[in-house]
């Protein structure tokens, strides 16, 4: 097993840290908290620890926290879960703007429900479902939340990331999201974040893991220049841009695209695995790229990709969904059967 | 009192003694009785957004309240409500553009990687400079003059100088040129920037960009002679370092998507000519892009040409069994794939 091969100990005890208590320096991070959490939680499944990890009373201490972030009223646009409990409290905010849910914020909330053991049955499916269809914008793709200009693929995953889980696609035109994910095509064979953007691994794994989910993979013009480009980007580890560094968080982004565009055993696993290693941090966890200091996102990135390339050693994870596939699997008997290739796989 | 540096904020006086905020009730923190991932926040953070929450409650707006967005904004960028609160404040209250500016600029050199400031930026200069009115009546020469225009190529010289790959920067130049249609300087701003460093991957991207004016791939026509210039300048910039993959992927993609026809008909000659030049052969027969682009030309030529078909994809093939085994051994497993995948 990856005891031998990854600092697993450690690395439990660096996103257990993450949970109980993060840093002032990284107050940056306090609107994405729920990210924060869902990257932690996702770390230790994709070691195989969490259970053992959070005690029951934890798990459901934690649920609470998760669905106090709910907007409990209000426009649909404005609700789903919102990122933190910086804004707020609900009951003494009348102004939707401050106190508002983020479809990137849904989306992790979802996912750590799913991995504390939830059975979403205290999501408010209807609003947050046609939240995310008044967050979808003519051309296609989609806006974060209300009131900003700020609108990319990034979000139209987390959009099909939720209705996958939530299994309702009455949100999403389907249609006009694959039409704008085209549009961002690059001459290179990548994809980037709007027209004529450069190729960029994290948005090809946004693009390409929406199409999944949407049945849509067919529609790519050249699946097959798509995969050489992300191939390419493998220089050890894999580099999230043509003649950048490679770093350890695109093992999840490139690889996890690697994998749903068919080319999973193409992949040089071992050199693959050596880089991994080598941004494992002494105090745990891992840095972007070797000799840094250790975040929770490149740290669960970088063990998920590794789970990625070497399934016999780790848990099984989902590359659609940053999800373990046991997990994928109680969403199917829970009733989620959109996602055809999902439901092949698991 | 506007905060501009980050200094101010160290050196101000907790809000709680301060005479202006007196009449405003802090909203403390509903983290829960057990918070995940809770932060450790400075007693200056906590104290700014118990602030900031109450005057957000009751949708104040006020000149302090946007300084109090300033500060806190400074602290942690990544507040998605504060910035559509800031927004909203300046336009109701009419605060100065150019002020706002100076700030969000400010801002920007702490954060160059933030998404939401250079929207924000981008609000400010729409404000500004309307798109509309500003095309409708000027020529593209004297919008290249105008002193927002002339600011806003400065502040991404300087912001594209201090990260030459800052994804960001370039997209917020793209948007400001095709919003303001001003392509004159843009070719010589790329030129400059590939000989600056022609492994940057963002300046040819931005090359593809100019080449098209902004316009669908799927619906342009490029003129002949454009092309064959485009072929001409990538080669030589590839006789100047043959492994660097920006400047081939680039030929490559333009040629498969707006004129397959020259990727045998003039790429491959002039690349073959500098395989054979003795002061280029060892550079340019050693790197995998090299053998690479031979594959993705003879494919093509195979397409175009069936009569020679059979004999172009055994020729790829066979450079895709090479490139496995010695120029590229990485991918290995994926050129005996692409070996078997070849096809017209």
């Amino acid at each position: 097993m990856a005891t031998a091969e990854l600092a697993v100990d450690a690395h439990v005890r660096y996103f257990r840290h993450c949970l109980n208590m993060l840093p002032a320096e990284t107050v940056s991070l306090d609107a994405t908290r729920m990210t924060i959490a869902q990257l932690s939680l996702v770390g230790l499944a994709a070691l195989g620890r969490l259970e053992e990890s959070i005690p029951a009373k934890q798990r459901e201490d934690m649920i609470e926290w998760i669905y106090a972030q709910q907007i409990p009223s209000g426009r649909a646009e404005y609700r789903g879960f919102r990122g933190g409990s910086l804004f707020g409290p609900h009951e003494r905010c009348n102004y939707p703007a401050a106190n508002c849910g983020n479809v990137a914020a849904t989306y992790s909330a979802l996912c750590a429900l799913l991995l504390l053991g939830d059975d979403l049955a205290r999501v408010d499916r209807a609003a947050t479902i046609a939240g995310i269809g008044r967050l979808q914008q003519e051309s296609g793709t989609f806006a974060p939340h209300p009131g900003t200009t700020e609108r990319d693929p990034r979000f139209i995953y987390c959009a099909c990331a939720v209705s996958a889980i939530l299994d309702d696609w009455s949100g999403v035109d389907i249609d006009a999201a694959t039409k704008y994910i085209l549009s961002c095509c690059c001459y290179d064979g990548g994809i980037s974040q709007i027209p004529f953007q450069e190729s960029h691994g994290g948005l090809l794994y946004c693009c390409v893991a929406s199409l999944a989910l949407m049945g849509r993979l067919d529609s790519l013009p050249d699946r097959h220049r798509t995969l050489q480009w992300a191939l390419f980007r493998q220089c050890g580890g894999y580099q999230g841009r043509i003649n950048k560094t490679a770093d350890v968080c695109y093992s999840f982004w490139v690889g996890a695209s690697v994998e749903l565009l068919g080319g999973r055993d193409l992949v040089d696993v071992s050199a693959l695995v050596s880089f991994i290693q080598s941004c494992e941090t002494d105090i745990g966890g891992l840095s972007k790229w070797p000799g840094y200091r250790p975040d929770p996102l490149h740290s669960a990135l970088g063990i998920v990709g590794f789970s990625l390339c070497r399934p016999d050693a780790l848990p099984r994870m989902s590359p659609e969904l940053l999800l373990p596939k046991t997990v994928v699997e109680r969403l199917l008997r829970l009733g989620f059967r959109r996602s055809h290739k999902l439901c092949a796989d698991a | 009192m506007r905060v501009e540096g980050s200094e101010d904020v160290c050196e101000a006086a907790p809000l709680s003694q301060q005479e202006e905020w007196r009449d405003v009730t802090p909203i403390p923190q509903d983290d829960g009785k057990h918070p995940i991932c809770p932060i450790a926040y400075t007693d200056d953070y906590r104290e700014m957004m118990d602030y900031l929450r109450a005057v957000m409650a009751k949708e104040e707006i006020s000149e302090r309240a946007l300084e109090l967005t300033g500060r806190v904004i400074q602290a942690n960028p990544g507040h998605y409500t504060v910035w559509v609160y800031r927004k909203r404040l300046v336009e109701e209250l009419n605060a100065d553009i150019a002020g706002e500016l100076n700030w969000v600029s400010s801002i920007s050199a702490m954060y160059p990687k933030n998404y939401q400031l250079w929207h924000h930026r981008e609000a400010l200069i729409v404000r500004l400079l309307d798109p509309k009115q500003a095309t409708e009546g000027q020529s593209e020469t004297e919008l290249l003059r105008h002193p927002v225009i002339r600011r806003e190529l400065q502040f991404l010289d300087n912001a594209i100088n201090e990260d030459s790959k800052n994804f960001h920067a370039w997209s917020y130049r793209q948007w400001l040129v095709s919003t303001y249609n001003i392509w004159e300087q843009e070719l010589i701003f790329v030129n400059t920037m590939i000989n600056e460093d022609v492994r940057n991957n963002s300046a040819w991207n931005q090359r593809y960009f100019v080449i098209l004016q902004g316009r669908n791939p799927a619906q342009v026509e490029l003129d002949s002679e454009l092309v064959s210039g485009e072929i001409v300048y990538t080669v030589e910039n590839i006789k100047f370092a043959p492994n660097n993959e920006s400047p081939w992927s680039y030929i490559i993609g333009l040629l498969l998507r707006h004129a397959p026809g020259k990727l045998y008909t003039d790429l491959l000659p002039k690349i073959q000519t500098l395989a054979n030049n003795k002061d280029y052969s060892l550079a340019m027969t050693t790197t995998q892009f090299y053998w690479s682009a031979l594959v993705d030309i003879y494919e093509q030529q195979a397409r175009e040409l069936p009569e020679q078909g059979k004999a172009l994809l055994e020729k790829a093939q066979s450079i895709c069994h090479n490139l496995a085994i010695e120029h590229d051994p990485m991918h290995g497993k994926y050129w005996e794939f692409r070996s078997t995948s070849l096809s017209v």
